[in-house]
């Protein structure tokens, strides 16, 4: 009875402090939503207070009219998009002939993916900017300010990570599966096409949420590889809220609540994938 | 005839070990072409710019040279050892505070979020109330865009900001508010954000770990007598062993070039964040194109990436069972 006590208190303990840790951790976010509420003016006087009589919901409307946050909004998902989908299938093509296939060169390949990782992205950055300014100069094609000048770098740069979540989703599908299809007739692109290819659809979703996220968030080579708002993506448009007299925080923290709702609602839409696929990586290495 | 055979064995073995390779080139004729776009796509855009900034490294490059940049003078090694031993080279000021800031902020924050990730999962791989909603909720600092955290938490240090509203005002642990973005506080002020946003990965990853281990190797544990610290030290951290390695790896390497919290917390990357504040990426990206010298930073970049192979050395000595016997 006393240990059956004791274990029950200790119980509610652990609980309580887990659920103090989840509304701490989580505070921060409601925090950015609470502020976006706000008018400038409250705000640069520092709120304290938990209440909110009257929310302005004028600056979501303000903040897309005071620097154009559209177009940016358009340009990152432009871009991040078709990294996804180019990055997403590179990553499942090689991602497989590394899991299934042992041919000459897979283990120097493999090895060079995981080196890719170890490079600092400012050595690529000086590099980049003055091949494209090359490209530019001798061709006549331009590079820098364009999608597709974007598009290239950011799928090069995140297909080495994703091919690897991708082959080890490969491994954990059993071989015997595209044996007895080659068997009943397949080639082996069919076996792949038709049998691997639906088997393997949530790593396919996880590969391409984290693709989709990362490319999201990058900010160094946006920043130095594009110059004009045509093709500028969030996390440098973002920065024209902070003036050098006059910072509209109010603006600043609506539009920062806006470009995280859809990468949030993207993820917890497919979460169950991506977890699932994240983790059959990750822990099965 | 012995002898014979014995000449020729050699020369026929070199011949059938081609022939090998030539026939598994063949069969592999489907990987091949799978891997045709990745591969032109590393070349390009990975392998190309590699020796670039190689060779950039031994040219002086600044704006005076940079437009026609393949012929810009060649200069050995003056950018290495300028980096290393000339005070006066724009791109060396401020990077001794930036290698220290790094090295602090690199080696808290890995440490941080494995502790906290691995912490938490154990807190809600238990049965309770509300558990999956618990556990989406962690997830969500993670999806939060990384400028979105530095304008976020910059916000938040504020001098009349609501951190320093909840010590000073609720916890009366400060007599007056202290600056966070200034002095050196400031490495705090970057290092909590990192480990906030960094952490619900490593808890999603160690949950998905603890849900391999089997239950009834705790119960035999219990049985023998073996108290739950016992049990944590000797079974669930050796079990998580591989798991914690590669997640070592991809943690020391994120935060050794993170680049993104800082630059977005201070003015968004023209600013200089303080000698508490600045990590090697920002200083290495501001001071080359603040100065254009393209150079210089290139050599840095290329002595930090074997400083890194150095440690990525170092890991696989220490992790070397783990990672052969997967």
């Amino acid at each position: 009875m006393s240990t059956h006590r004791k274990r029950s208190v200790s119980s509610f303990l652990l609980t309580s402090v887990t659920w103090l840790i989840v509304l701490l951790t989580i505070f921060p976010i409601l925090w950015m939503v609470f502020t976006s509420l706000h008018s400038n003016d409250q705000i640069l006087n520092g709120i304290t207070t938990f209440s909110l009589p009257k929310p302005q919901w004028v600056n979501y409307i303000n903040m897309w009219d005071t620097v154009n946050f559209a177009v940016y909004f358009r340009n990152s998902l432009l871009i991040c998009g078709a990294t996804t989908l180019l990055a997403g299938t590179f990553a499942v093509l090689a991602g497989y002939a590394l899991a299934r296939f042992d041919f000459p060169g897979s283990k120097l390949f493999s090895m060079s993916i995981i080196s890719t990782q170890l490079i600092p992205g400012i050595m690529f950055l000086f590099p980049i900017y003055l091949m494209f300014l090359w490209i530019k100069n001798t061709f006549g094609l331009p590079m820098i300010n364009t999608y597709w000048g974007m598009i290239l770098v950011y799928t090069a740069f995140y297909t080495p990570i994703s091919i690897w979540i991708m082959r080890s989703f490969f491994v954990s599908i059993p071989r015997d599966l595209e044996e007895s299809a080659t068997i009943d007739g397949c080639t082996k692109f069919q076996a792949f096409y038709k049998i691997i290819l639906p088997l393997s659809l949530p790593g396919i979703i996880a590969t391409g949420i984290f693709i989709f996220l990362t490319a999201w968030d990058e900010l160094l080579f946006a920043w130095v590889l594009t110059t004009s708002s045509d093709v500028q993506t969030i996390p440098v448009g973002i920065r024209l809220f902070v003036g050098q007299y006059n910072t509209r925080y109010d603006l600043l923290m609506a539009a920062s609540t806006v470009v995280t709702v859809p990468v949030m609602v993207i993820f917890f839409m497919t979460q169950k994938y991506f977890i699932s696929g994240m983790t059959a990586g990750a822990v099965k290495g | 005839m012995g002898l014979h055979t014995e000449k020729n064995l050699p020369v026929k073995a070199a011949a059938s070990k081609r022939a090998v390779w030539r026939k598994r080139v063949r069969d592999n004729k489907f990987a091949y072409m799978l891997m045709v776009p990745t591969i032109i796509f590393m070349l390009l855009v990975h392998l190309l710019p590699m020796i670039q900034g190689f060779w950039m490294s031994f040219l002086k490059l600044n704006q005076f040279t940079l437009g026609k940049y393949l012929k810009a003078p060649f200069v050995g090694i003056d950018n290495y050892v300028g980096l290393l031993f000339n005070s006066d080279n724009p791109v060396r000021q401020g990077l001794n505070f930036a290698i220290r800031n790094t090295a602090i902020y690199a080696v808290i924050v890995t440490i941080g979020v494995m502790v906290m990730g691995l912490m938490m999962a154990m807190l809600l791989n238990r049965d309770f109330p509300g558990r999956s909603i618990a556990r989406t909720a962690m997830l969500l600092p993670w999806v939060v865009p990384s400028y979105v955290v530095g304008v976020l938490w910059g916000f938040m240090w504020q001098q009349n900001g609501i951190i320093n509203y909840f010590l000073v005002d609720v916890l009366h642990l400060y007599a007056e508010k202290p600056f966070w973005l200034l002095g050196p506080n400031t490495i705090w002020a970057i290092i909590i954000p990192t480990i906030w946003r960094g952490w619900p990965f490593l808890m999603v990853i160690f949950l998905a770990g603890l849900q391999t281990i089997p239950e009834d190797i705790y119960e035999a544990a219990t049985i023998d007598g073996a108290g739950k610290f016992r049990q944590f030290w000797n079974m669930t951290l050796p079990m998580l062993k591989p798991v914690i390695a590669v997640q070592l790896l991809f943690q020391i390497i994120n935060n050794v070039y993170s680049y993104n919290i800082v630059s977005t917390m201070f003015g968004n990357g023209a600013g200089y964040p303080g000698e508490w504040g600045d990590l090697l990426m920002t200083a290495l990206t501001r001071q080359s194109f603040g100065y254009w010298s393209f150079g210089s930073g290139s050599a840095a970049s290329i002595m930090l990436m074997f400083a890194m192979l150095m440690i990525v050395g170092v890991w696989y000595r220490a992790f070397r069972t783990e990672l052969n016997t997967q």
